[in-house]
């Protein structure tokens, strides 16, 4: 396969996946997205989410589009700026996750014996604990907040990503033209991320968008377990601040974050899969 | 081909609507609910409240605090009168109803329960000082009791620990009698037996089951065990076997307006079984209650608003069922503690004093606890001896002018050159709340709060090991003294003891000594007043509010009277079947 | 396939010094002192130093690490710190709770996705398919709090459909209890399920076999049901089987907030109070029941297709 066949392919996809509207709309939705998180990191136009503008837990009106919260702040503001930590959540543990699970399962698939002996014993390993204690360890080690979130999501999102990469690499290297590139004389590594991996990464595509909407939602489990974001709105602190919210009839806070964030996670679920159709050498013309 | 599935996955929800339990109105049954799994019934270990309202319903101790009278009274419970006390404060003698049965277990001969004497109070006060068992009540006696510290420490290297041997400090007399030696006056002594951790078990039984004795409750007490499983339900029913022991017939003032002494002279308990649910999450407990499938819920304090309108009144939609409200000052503080290993604190009372003056009460109180709470001036809660009334602290009250001219004397103008601080709590969604609210008045002078939550272990270990900075925390009393509360800014007590804070005031520590070991009267009382007001003034922690306890019950429960000490409370509720059916109706 | 077997099971060895060192390194190293959480508030340092010698924390690490591989091999966890009950008892208690609310929900979610996968298949493109997919996918896009807290209220407390929250052993009792908390894993399972499975099912339909099946004349549900579904079976059974050693560990969320006193609530419990022999026994079961399950994969692969052979 030349780099031109490579280019092609990628023309082609990009080409499907346009064609294709629910996966356009999704991908507009998720850039919506990456806009408001990048206002609210930059602090420019949202509104106004830290002070207490009016008495607490007011329902939706005019004024307060999802009502106030406890301390009489205003629930759509803390939406629109929960988008912040949710997308960066999204991002920063796919920066972890996939590059770990990217090498650590190419090398073991590539170089077989006891490399891949020892990672497969690593990746068994770990992935027979359950998620949770790492997790929790995690923070535990880490002390609480953002930074921690990001770790403790990062690191155990790394290992399915892992095993798939080590069995596509494993079937690849077998393949005749990295059989002819190590005739003209490649080392293992050009092989390997020159030859094998642009060929694999259609996974890692669709696995990233996948491991960011499942970052989106893991975070609501951490701040359930007390583990979440502090000091900054995050649609899972507000989902956890339901809790106690419900059962007094409060509901825009609870309607307000899932909303926000059913939307995103939707978003990502149809562009994945829209991706893998695309992609997928197998599914291709089909 | 999915239809069929669909109607399959449709009769599975029916089938399982359809078996739900009913309503029982053969026989008087209490439904309650408890926030917490139950770790077991080994009243050496009843530190948690939780455990310790289970051991109380099973097991009984010599005294006990009374239902009705306030402020809280002790009265005999297994002991016949009140103890004969020696001129010197030292020795107390006991003497010990006859009559009263442990309940049947197959760890007596024949199954059949014996009776209680002497020497089962003198075994189970040693059980707390077995080296081997490491009772959570262990600091109740530690050094105060003659020769038990010897013989604990004498014991903590042996292959087996020897009860045979005898203690000076408890001594029997006859097979209904004993007498308790002290080591030095310990006026709170009294107080302790008529804590779990001092009730009476047989020795029979804890031999019998060894480690499962947890499991297997054998008291004297006014219910009998049917089952238990510590994370889901347990199961009671009266005792039969259950002595004469009446409900009171005389109160406070106003509980004979209030119903509470219709059932005066009834043989105890008044109903048949208890059911205790075992509910973790808020939102469960509240719609059960609200269902009338619980019958009494403890609100959670710092959660209760929920029930409560305009910090009084209960809302309508549950008046209208029946559903009552008890609202009392419940014996506690909350405050943040500063630690004062820091030389941030330590010497810089300006500082603490700004912070505390930056803090806004009113405003939490109005957030929290819908205005509930009363705001704490000193460390002693109202209704505790020592508690001064005409007490105001000058520090407490929003002053931002104020905090910021104090700010600056202490060397930070507007916070600068003074770090960020770190604010540690528990991970619970309240304790965010409010740690994002300390952070919010603090930055208003300038000072930088990171809050961090954590586990209950990772604060405990932080304290213990003074690397909390600050930290917010409440404290609930033990037994009614202030000496509890006291201790918990005397020196010698410091970390990991009760002092977390760490806090040292030579002049403190030595009115504390000195009060510590007098007899409740006027004169410890002027020093209590006087140690209260030097723990305003210096500010050792940013005091918050005493809580107010607020517990709603169904329109069927009666007797229900709010007490602080409340193992023993629910011998003395009862149910109106009647009222029941009607109510139910309703709901 | 004796030997096969016999050298996966050995492999468990490894795999449990492993998971007993990450724990041990986790949890005895780093987290919090359990000593001073299970006296109370009033420990002096003095009792704090004695427990600590009683539950061995003041051993070196190596031998205290030893003594967790010891544990994990003989099965012998001994007591909870926290509860102070018996840990294979307490796990034994758990399990058949957390059991009846995971494996009717699990073996429910699975067939109903495996069924509407090959709906989708077989109308693949059109309108169904994409309704189908739609909503899968977007009842996986809440988040299982939401559900939880929406369903308790909603239908337990303002229809009165199911139970709010608690438990009984009993069949067919406890049905009432984990009828909602299995809806809400149903709700959840179907979008990755049914997205995986129809994958599975797509990737096979166009294979050369199925054409010349269809070439055959065979009707396009006979060709689903007999060609397609038997030869998707190895990556569908691969998907299953791995998911079974974590129905053990129950549902952390569904069991705490409807009250089903399973394995779940008692990590979860571990987890909160630094309660090191219960988090180190769900640990090192949950590695040997992964192993387990992973083997039995491997074993009904070369019962679903005879050309794989295990070496």
């Amino acid at each position: 396969m030349s780099a031109q066949d490579t280019k092609s392919l990628w023309a082609d996809a990009f080409s499907r996946l346009v064609r294709d509207r629910w996966a356009l709309i999704s991908l507009v939705i998720v850039i919506i997205y990456a806009g408001i998180a990048v206002l609210a990191t930059v602090g420019w136009g949202l509104p106004d989410w830290k002070t207490s503008q009016a008495s607490e837990y007011l329902p939706p009106s005019s004024q307060f589009w999802l009502g106030t919260d406890l301390f009489g702040r205003d629930v759509f503001a803390k939406v629109i700026h929960g988008t912040k930590i949710a997308m960066s959540v999204g991002l920063v543990t796919s920066l972890i996750a996939i590059p770990i699970g990217v090498f650590i399962g190419a090398i073991a698939g590539y170089f077989g014996g006891w490399i891949d002996d020892i990672i497969s014993w690593f990746i068994t390993t770990f992935s027979s604990i359950p998620n949770i204690m790492l997790l929790i360890s995690i923070t535990l080690i880490m002390g609480k907040g953002l930074v921690s979130v990001y770790l403790a999501l990062g690191i155990t999102g790394w290992v399915g990503l892992a095993r798939l990469i080590r069995g596509e690499v494993m079937k690849h290297k077998e393949r005749e033209y990295v059989h002819a590139a190590s005739a003209i004389g490649g080392g293992h590594f050009r092989k390997l991320f020159i030859h094998i991996l642009p060929n694999v990464t259609h996974l890692v595509i669709i696995n990233t968008s996948l491991q960011f909407q499942t970052a989106i939602k893991s975070e609501v489990i951490l701040s359930y377990l007390g583990l979440g974001v502090q000091g900054e709105p995050s649609w899972g602190t507000m989902i956890d601040d339901a809790r106690q919210e419900l059962a007094r009839g409060v509901w825009w806070q609870l309607a307000g974050a899932t909303f926000a964030m059913f939307l995103v996670v939707l978003a990502f679920n149809l562009l994945g899969d829209a991706l893998r159709d695309s992609l997928d050498p197998k599914l291709k013309g089909k | 081909m999915s239809t069929r599935l669909i109607s399959l996955v449709f009769a599975f929800m029916i089938a399982a609507v359809g078996c739900s339990r009913e309503q029982n109105f053969d026989e008087k049954v209490l439904n309650l609910i408890t926030p917490q799994k139950i770790k077991g019934f080994d009243p050496i270990y009843a530190a948690d409240l939780y455990a310790s309202n289970e051991i109380g319903k099973v097991y009984e101790g010599l005294l006990e605090f009374h239902y009705l009278k306030r402020p809280y009274e002790l009265t005999p419970n297994l002991a016949e009168s009140m103890p004969e006390v020696s001129a010197d404060g030292l020795t107390y003698t006991f003497k010990v109803k006859k009559g009263v049965m442990f309940q049947d277990s197959k760890a007596f001969p024949n199954g059949k329960g014996r009776e209680l004497k002497a020497d089962d109070f003198i075994y189970s006060i040693r059980r707390m000082a077995d080296p081997k068992l490491q009772s959570t009540g262990w600091w109740l006696l530690d050094g105060k009791i003659a020769g038990l510290n010897e013989w604990r420490d004498k014991n903590a290297n042996a292959e087996k620990v020897n009860y045979d041997e005898a203690v000076e400090g408890l001594k029997k007399i006859d097979d209904y009698t004993f007498q308790f030696k002290l080591t030095k006056p310990f006026p709170q002594f009294l107080y302790a037996l008529a804590m779990p951790f001092t009730f009476a078990v047989a020795k029979e039984v804890v031999e019998h089951h060894g480690q499962e004795f947890q499991n297997y409750p054998v008291g004297t007490g006014p219910f009998k065990l049917e089952y238990f499983d510590n994370s889901n339900r347990i199961v009671y029913h009266r005792n039969p076997t259950f002595r004469e022991k009446f409900y009171p017939s005389e109160g406070e003032a106003t509980d004979e307006a209030a119903g509470l002494l219709a059932d005066a002279g009834k043989k105890l308990p008044l109903v048949d079984k208890v059911i205790v649910n075992i509910v973790v999450e808020s939102q469960p407990q509240w719609l059960n209650f609200q269902k009338g499938s619980a019958d009494l819920l403890g609100v959670p304090k710092d959660n209760f608003d929920q029930a409560i309108v305009g910090g009084k009144n209960l809302h309508p939609d549950m008046a209208k069922k029946g559903i009552r409200l008890s609202m009392v000052n419940a014996l506690d503080t909350t405050y943040v503690a500063f630690n004062h290993t820091d030389p941030l604190f330590k010497d810089n009372i300006k500082l603490r004093q700004a912070m505390s003056l930056a803090y806004d009460h009113v405003e939490s109180n109005k957030l929290f606890y819908n205005n509930t709470a009363t705001i704490a001036q000193s460390i002693i809660p109202p209704g505790i001896s020592g508690h001064k009334k005409e007490y105001k602290n000058p520090y407490i009250g929003r002053n931002l002018e104020m905090a910021k001219k104090l700010l600056k004397e202490a060397g930070y103008p507007d916070g600068k050159g003074l770090p960020e601080l770190n604010y540690e709590t528990v991970g619970s969604t309240v304790s965010r709340q409010q740690g994002e609210f300390f952070a919010k008045n603090m930055a208003d002078i300038g000072i930088k709060i990171r809050i961090s939550t954590n586990t209950w272990p990772e604060l405990v270990k932080k304290t213990n090991t003074k690397t909390a900075q600050m930290f917010g925390i409440a404290w609930g009393a033990d037994y009614p003294d202030a000496e509890n509360f006291f201790g918990l800014l005397f020196g010698p007590n410091e970390s990991p003891g009760s002092n977390s804070s760490n806090y040292k005031n030579p002049t403190f520590d030595k009115i504390f000594a000195q009060a510590s070991i007098m007899q409740d009267g006027p004169e410890r009382t002027a020093l209590y007043e006087q140690l209260y007001e030097m723990a305003g003034n210096e500010v050792p922690w940013i005091y918050g509010m005493h809580r107010t306890s607020v517990t709603v019950y169904q329109g069927w429960v009666k007797n229900y009277k709010y007490i602080e000490f409340n193992h023993t409370q629910v011998q003395y509720l009862n149910a109106d079947l009647e009222a029941k059916k009607e109510l139910l109706k309703k709901f | 396939m004796t030997t096969y077997i016999i050298r996966r099971l050995l492999y468990m060895i490894p795999v449990i010094f492993g998971v007993s060192f990450i724990i041990f390194v986790l949890f005895n190293v780093v987290a919090g002192d359990p000593a001073p959480l299970l006296l109370g508030k009033h420990a002096t340092a003095q009792q704090i130093h004695d427990l600590r010698e009683q539950l061995g924390l003041n051993k070196p690490l190596f031998a205290q690490y030893m003594d967790v591989v010891k544990s994990a091999f003989t099965f012998d966890f001994g007591r909870s710190w926290a509860t102070r009950q018996d840990i294979i008892e307490m796990i034994r208690q758990g399990a058949w709770p957390s059991l009846t609310l995971t494996i009717p929900a699990f073996a429910i979610s699975t067939v109903l996705s495996i069924l509407l996968s090959l709906v989708v298949a077989f109308y693949r493109g059109k309108g169904i398919d994409l309704t189908i997919r739609f909503l899968c996918i977007a009842g996986q896009s809440i988040s299982s709090v939401a559900y939880i807290l929406f369903f308790q209220y909603f239908f337990a407390y303002k229809l009165g459909w199911f139970e709010i929250s608690g438990y009984e052993p009993e069949f067919p009792m406890f049905l009432s209890y984990v009828a909602l908390p299995g809806i809400i894993w149903i709700v959840l399972s179907l979008g990755p399920d049914v997205r995986f499975f129809r994958t599975v099912i797509l990737d096979e339909i166009y294979q050369d076999y199925v054409r010349t099946a269809r070439a055959k004349g065979l009707g396009e549900i006979t060709v689903l049901l007999k060609h397609v579904l038997r030869n998707a079976m190895i990556p569908i059974i691969t998907y299953v089987v791995i998911q079974i050693p974590f129905l053990i560990l129950g549902a952390l969320l569904l069991e705490s907030f409807f009250s089903i006193p399973g394995l779940g609530g008692i990590t979860l419990n571990a987890l909160n109070s630094s309660d090191f022999p219960v988090i180190k026994a769900m640990a090192v079961l949950s590695s040997i029941a992964y192993i387990l399950f992973s083997l039995l994969t491997d074993v009904l692969y070369t019962l679903a297709d005879p050309r794989v052979k295990l070496k």
